[in-house]
């Protein structure tokens, strides 16, 4: 399990001090969590903790026993690559890398061997509908298939939890529905941190917390869950 | 080897940069190459010419050092008299007296060397192995014999005149077969003869043949201490100030051919570089999903040694073939290879080739590989 723990971030900008979260303490149980709120309001923030991107100014997180926060830079990358996965606004893939090639790069970081990698990597691909485009470059896909491939390569370790920062904020409407209905899908069975403006896809989670200022306002637990069937 | 797949990647991903860079690598290795080339030719060359001199120990005056082929002549009758006594009383096999003469200009196609042997003695014993090819191996009173090549570039045959002033004048006698060494230059004529040339009774060096056991380092000193005034000299001693002499000029050419490669070195710094600013984004997303560093600085510092090592190895193709090049020339010149891209200027020029990715590639990979991943990510 994730936990946060007064997690507090602050920045120096000139002689000003900005806090961009404070006092956050929350346990991400399995499932999807949405965390919606402003610009401004801390999400990225929060995510960049969670995920050790960044050092807390005060408080910590915790995976599972694990002080991430006490852990150096590779320790953190690391457990990054064993327990999360990612899926980014700007997809982010490596643009030198076909969609198969994207999709096991998780895999080469972690050893495996070639054909098993380009094995799973096919299969990944194939659960997310892009069977035909192993071979194809980002460039040469469209923003639906370009997210639906960063998604694969977020489950190439198959991650206890997953990190998507506004993962349908670039699509269109049919591209935003597919995308949706497969990050919902890993959602049960592992720990699924949703960070968005769209309340429409927040209301999809199990959990929505609230975010304002840097500070949690609330968290909102749904009896239905949306889920994919939006 | 799957992060070599990686960086082969990036740089075909941008093949106009990549193979401008790999062009200036070429050419500042292919530039050293070449400069170095002429240190090993010249040392492959005399070397040869060295060990197939027959006289264990060259006599030349004090102060002279190196091979004595342009020596003045400065050993007077006086000295070479004292030399046979002291070198009878050490029990060597022969003394010959000899004297070099060179007419012509700094162009070696028309120039000609000219030894003089005293009566009796044949070019062999100087050169072992040397054979008359046509005609006589020890020339008369007024004959010369006269080495394959500058026979044939001078067309030269038998009877054929040589004047070697408005009074002397002598007659090609014999001409040599080839032997690819020094010989194949040279015009032997009787020693009297070139001292009337020169108006001297002088000697430009005198050469040492021992008996076998002899040691020519000991009997080398001995005379030395018998004589005064003069330089004895092994043929290893001269080797060893040849050597010398070769790695100081080597050390001048490295330097010169070290702009080539500075500027070599900048452009692999700077396509690094520029690689590593277009491909922040691209790290950091490597190190989001759990890169480490080391894998981010080698994914770099690999790049720069790629091209370095490409660049350096089609450099050193490109500097074989200028080698070549020159030596077909120089061969049918002077009939000398005098460059030479040897197993161990290869490896050298690799290494430098290597050497300069590595130093091209340290701080761009460093700098990749602490680039924070937030601001790699834009997520500041």
């Amino acid at each position: 399990m994730l936990k946060a723990e007064n997690l507090t971030k602050r920045y120096r900008q000139g002689e000003k001090e900005v806090v961009a979260l404070e006092g956050f303490t929350y346990a991400f149980p399995k499932g999807a969590t949405a965390v919606v709120g402003p610009s401004g309001s801390g999400k990225t923030t929060l995510l960049n903790l969670l995920a050790g991107f960044d050092l807390p100014t005060e408080g910590g997180v915790f995976l599972g026993e694990t002080p991430l926060h006490h852990l150096s830079e590779d320790e953190r990358a690391g457990v990054r690559l064993k327990h999360m996965g990612f899926v980014f606004q700007q997809w982010n893939l490596i643009p030198t890398l076909t969609a198969l090639e994207n999709v096991a790069f998780p895999l080469l970081l972690a050893g495996w061997p070639r054909g098993k990698r380009l094995k799973r990597a096919a299969e990944l691909l194939e659960q997310v509908g892009l069977a035909h485009r192993l071979h194809h470059l980002p460039s040469r896909l469209s923003g639906g298939e370009q997210q639906r491939v960063a998604l694969a390569r977020a489950l190439a370790l198959d991650p206890g939890i997953l990190f998507a920062d506004e993962p349908t904020g670039n699509l269109d409407a049919e591209s935003r529905e597919q995308v949706a209905a497969l990050l919902f899908a890993q959602g049960e069975a592992r720990t699924l941190i949703l960070v968005t403006h769209d309340l429409e896809l927040a209301q999809r989670a199990g959990r929505i917390l609230y975010l304002k200022g840097g500070r949690l306002l609330r968290e909102e637990v749904l009896k239905v869950p949306q889920g994919q069937n939006l | 080897m799957e992060v070599f797949y990686l960086v082969l990647r990036n740089l075909m991903a941008r093949p106009v940069r990549s193979l401008l860079t790999l062009l200036g690598v070429l050419v500042a290795t292919s530039s050293m190459v070449l400069f170095l080339s002429f240190g090993e030719g010249l040392r492959r060359a005399l070397f040869q010419e060295l060990s197939r001199v027959g006289p264990a120990i060259q006599v030349v005056p004090e102060g002279v050092e190196g091979f004595g082929l342009s020596a003045f002549p400065e050993i007077t009758p006086e000295t070479l008299e004292a030399l046979k006594q002291a070198g009878e009383a050490l029990g060597v096999q022969a003394l010959v007296p000899t004297l070099f003469l060179t007419r012509g200009g700094f162009d070696p196609s028309t120039s000609f060397f000219f030894q003089g042997l005293p009566p009796g003695v044949a070019p062999d014993l100087l050169y072992p192995g040397v054979r008359a090819r046509e005609g006589r191996l020890l020339p008369s009173e007024r004959g010369a014999v006269v080495g394959e090549r500058v026979a044939k570039r001078s067309e030269l045959a038998l009877g054929s005149p040589l004047r070697l002033s408005p009074r002397v004048e002598l007659r090609v006698e014999g001409i040599l077969e080839e032997t690819g060494g020094l010989a194949d230059n040279l015009i032997f004529v009787p020693l009297p003869v070139l001292q009337e040339v020169l108006g001297t009774k002088n000697y430009s060096a005198i050469l040492v043949a021992l008996n076998p056991g002899q040691k020519a380092e000991e009997v080398a000193r001995a005379l030395e201490r018998a004589v005064p005034g003069i330089k004895a000299q092994t043929t290893g001693e001269v080797m060893r100030f040849a050597e010398r002499a070769l790695r100081i000029s080597d050390l001048v050419r490295f330097g010169i051919s070290l702009v080539a490669l500075t500027v070599g070195g900048l452009l692999v710094a700077n396509t690094v570089m520029m690689s590593v600013y277009e491909r922040i984004r691209e790290f950091g997303v490597m190190r989001a999903l759990g890169a480490r560093r080391g894998f981010i600085f080698r994914l770099v510092l690999l790049e720069a040694l790629l091209l370095a090592l490409l660049g350096g190895v089609l450099g050193l193709g490109l500097g074989g073939i200028a080698s070549s090049a020159i030596n077909l020339y120089t061969l049918d010149q002077v009939g000398l290879a005098l460059s030479a891209v040897t197993p161990r200027l290869s490896l050298f020029a690799l290494g430098v080739a290597l050497t300069l990715g590595l130093v091209a590639g340290l701080l761009p990979a460093y700098n990749a590989s602490r680039i924070p991943v937030v601001e790699a990510l834009g997520r500041v």
